[in-house]
């Protein structure tokens, strides 16, 4: 579904991402963690093209996200880890505006939108404007907006910041069913715990490298990741 | 801790001057010195070469008159009014509407500190736009009646009163504007709406001006007696330019004082406006149904969303929408007069009434610049764009279409009343309009390649982008240059052409610019977009 192939990525003369591979099947759910600063965002950014990069390639469902990018795009949803979204629209405009790019049918969005609103409790605010949301608020829109168009590949930086527990519970339950058709996500996080419980497969990057990746079970074997991270962290 | 936030205050405002966003570096010293002296040349030889003719036109008649104290008021008078109109609804936005107030607040700094910097910032914006009135008011003055030592520091004494009551009136009209706004419910309608009839009567003044002014020469003794006998203090503030210390002293204490109260008011309200969230009317959701639009359409709908959305976006870069067909009214109603007045003028150079006409519609056209902060105003959003499965080609081509739907429609009704009332042949009238709408594209696709080149999206406040960025300078004043070209080259040479040639050639010359600029757009243009 996802591959990376050698992706390094210069902001200057710095390596942010230096010769980073990675493949994610479908089904999998796959974390990526690391220190501040150690290229998860923009390894993120890279894939879903809001980054150029220098070396490297990197393939959403076989088409390339240089050479096909609106191909890639129309495949995959991105929940960044601070959700900017329009604060001149109202949060159904918002939903709207995205449908309409994907051309979701009328009766296919509404349905949705009723579903992941009420799911969130988030319905009754649908037509406030989104300057008027809270970051929580915020991210369970893009929450819903990403999920609107049954993406094949969700990449989401720190999905969980900000999200109520129930919130967080939901978005769980979310990604399960999401990978259980198929369908597959790449997700950030500093929360280990959650990584944990929720990932197939983890991968650590470190200074723009890739130190580790694999199961949960090869990656850590009989430790829990904190420990493991910690110990790769402090090499 | 003053002093950084001056800086820091100082540095958003002229970010683009020092920091060079494409390459993510600083300027070179020469590019930032060309940067300033391009800004300096564009507002000391647009805005200030106008004033200098109305001074040149009043100092003399009015100082021989033994007034040149009404000669200060009148220049004082025009220079208040356009500083505090430039300013006053930025002085909202600037004072309490940045996006790092919350950081500012939460941090260990005084917020008299925090108030001083926006005033900072108020004050220097007001001042831009006045000195081009005190500057050339002051220097003709001083050359026309010579310069002595008391005219010297009044002159001085009187720029600082100026820009402080420009300040002042900000500060009172943009707390004004805060305190109704925080009760408002469609606060985007109603701020156009105040600004429209703030700017109509503006307008009234300045074509009555003209009418006034030449009365005024005429009978400047018998006036100035009248204003001195009835505003005595109209007399003693013109008299501080004369170089009147005693004027000046009185002038400067009462400016004093009302900068006291200014600061006690603001220092007392500003917290609570600033944090304060205003009166949000719970709108109900509702499930309706909702009609799929296409992808171009969806990225149409939302420039024209982000548009209407902002007063500050509408007001500084749409303006144009409503002047362009009040331009057209006013050839219908007022042609009769003005075209017999214009052959009169240029009569020897023949059709030189229907260029003018054309320059002066395209002139109003450069007025609107709504494509060229559109790229900047993306800001932290642009995200969005990126990730959507729509081209960067069509993400600017929405923003150029809502330009051109915001610009075509008014000016094809305007240039269609020029035509009508010009005494031209039909050729001369189809160039005419031709030549006002090509231009109309050309510049719409410039206002766009500038917010390309020159992006901003690292702003705290949206009146950055919107007011200060170098792509709605460029767009704006290299817009008035152009026409300036094309009317002058008219008046030069051109006339010798005959009017259909001449329209002809910038018909085609346009034509080709807008081509070009949109073939840029479609490629280079959007990979720099697609780098953001």
């Amino acid at each position: 579904m996802l591959k990376i192939e050698n992706l390094t990525k210069q902001y200057g003369s710095k390596k942010a991402v230096d010769d980073l591979s990675l493949h994610i099947r479908p089904g999998e759910i796959y974390g990526f963690i690391g220190h501040n600063g150690a290229g998860k965002t923009t390894t993120l950014k890279c894939i879903v093209g809001i980054l150029s990069f220098e070396a490297g390639e990197i393939h959403i469902d076989g088409n390339s996200i240089k050479t096909e990018p609106l191909k890639c795009k129309r495949e995959l949803a991105y929940i960044p880890d601070n959700p900017d979204i329009y604060e001149f629209m109202s949060g159904i405009k918002y939903l709207n505006f995205v449908a309409d790019i994907f051309e979701i049918p009328e009766n296919e969005r509404q349905e949705k939108i009723r579903k992941y609103g009420d799911m969130f409790e988030l319905t009754k605010d649908l037509a406030q404007p989104v300057s008027s949301y809270s970051h929580g608020m915020k991210q369970k829109l893009a929450i819903i907006s990403a999920w609107m168009h049954s993406p094949k590949l969700i990449i989401m930086d720190e999905p969980f910041v900000g999200l109520d527990p129930k919130a967080s519970h939901l978005l769980k339950e979310m990604m399960h069913e999401h990978c259980k058709k198929g369908n597959a996500i790449f997700f950030s996080t500093h929360v280990l715990e959650v990584a944990e419980k929720l990932c197939d497969k983890v991968a650590i990057i470190k200074q723009g490298r890739l130190i580790k990746s694999g199961t949960m079970e090869d990656v850590k074997g009989d430790d829990s990741l904190e420990d493991v991270f910690l110990e790769l962290e402090a090499e | 801790m003053l002093r950084l936030l001056i800086k820091k205050q100082l540095a958003e405002v002229f970010r683009n001057y020092f920091y060079n966003p494409k390459k993510n570096e600083m300027r070179s010293k020469g590019a930032i010195v060309c940067w300033f002296v391009f800004f300096v040349l564009l507002m000391a030889g647009v805005l200030g070469g106008m004033f200098t003719g109305l001074a040149v036109m009043l100092c003399k008649p009015l100082a021989d008159a033994n007034t040149g104290w009404l000669y200060f008021d009148i220049m004082s008078g025009i220079a208040i009014l356009l500083g505090a109109f430039g300013s006053v609804f930025n002085t909202f936005s600037g004072l309490y509407l940045s996006k790092d107030n919350d950081l500012l607040l939460s941090l260990p700094i005084p917020v008299k500190y925090i108030i001083t910097s926006r005033l900072l910032n108020v004050y220097l914006m007001g001042a831009m736009y006045s000195a081009t009135i005190i500057l050339p008011m002051l220097i003709v003055y001083w050359v026309k009646t010579g310069l002595s030592f008391s005219k010297a520091v009044c002159g001085i004494v009187l720029f600082v009163i100026i820009t402080m009551i420009v300040m002042i009136l900000s500060c009172v009209l943009g707390w004004v504007v805060a305190k109704i706004s925080q009760k408002l419910k469609n606060k985007s309608f109603i701020t156009v709406l105040a600004a429209l009839v703030f700017i109509a009567a503006y307008y009234f003044f300045y074509f009555k001006a003209q009418t006034l002014l030449q009365n005024l020469v005429m009978n400047a003794q018998l006036y100035g007696d009248k204003v001195k006998g009835s505003a005595y203090w109209l007399y003693l503030f013109g008299r501080t330019g004369e170089g009147d210390f005693a004027a000046a002293a009185i002038f400067s204490a009462v400016i004093a004082a009302l900068l006291i109260l200014v600061w006690l008011i603001l220092s007392r309200s500003f917290l609570s406006i600033t944090t304060s969230s205003g009166k949000v009317e719970k709108i109900k959701y509702v499930e309706k149904d909702v009609k799929r639009k296409g992808a171009f359409t969806a990225l149409l709908a939302k420039e024209f969303a982000k548009f209407t959305s902002s007063p500050n976006y509408m007001l500084n870069c749409g303006l144009g929408i409503l002047m362009i067909p009040v331009c057209g009214v006013l050839l219908l109603v007022k042609g009769s007069a003005l075209l017999p007045l214009l052959d009169s003028v240029f009569g020897e150079r023949s059709g030189c009434t229907g260029v003018l006409i054309c320059s002066a519609l395209c002139a109003m056209s450069s007025i609107n610049d709504i494509a060229a902060p559109s790229v900047s105003l993306e800001g932290k959003s642009l995200w969005i764009a990126k990730v959507l499965p729509v081209t960067p080609k069509s993400v600017l081509r929405a923003k150029l279409s809502m330009h051109l739907i915001l610009t075509l429609i008014p000016m094809l009704f305007a240039v269609i009343c020029g035509a009508v009332v010009v005494n031209a042949s039909l050729a001369e009238k189809l160039l005419m309009c031709a030549v006002a709408l090509l231009f109309t594209l050309f510049s719409s696709a410039g206002a766009l390649a500038a917010g390309v080149k020159m992006p901003n999206l690292n702003w705290t406040n949206e009146i950055v982008p919107i007011k200060q960025g170098g792509a709605v300078i460029t767009a704006m004043f290299g817009g008035w240059l152009v026409v300036a070209a094309f009317a002058g080259l008219y008046m030069l040479v051109g006339y010798k052409l005959g009017a259909v040639p001449y329209l002809g050639i910038w018909a085609v010359l346009f034509a080709a610019g807008f081509v070009l600029l949109l073939r840029w757009l479609d490629t280079k243009g959007s990979r720099a977009f697609a780098e953001l």
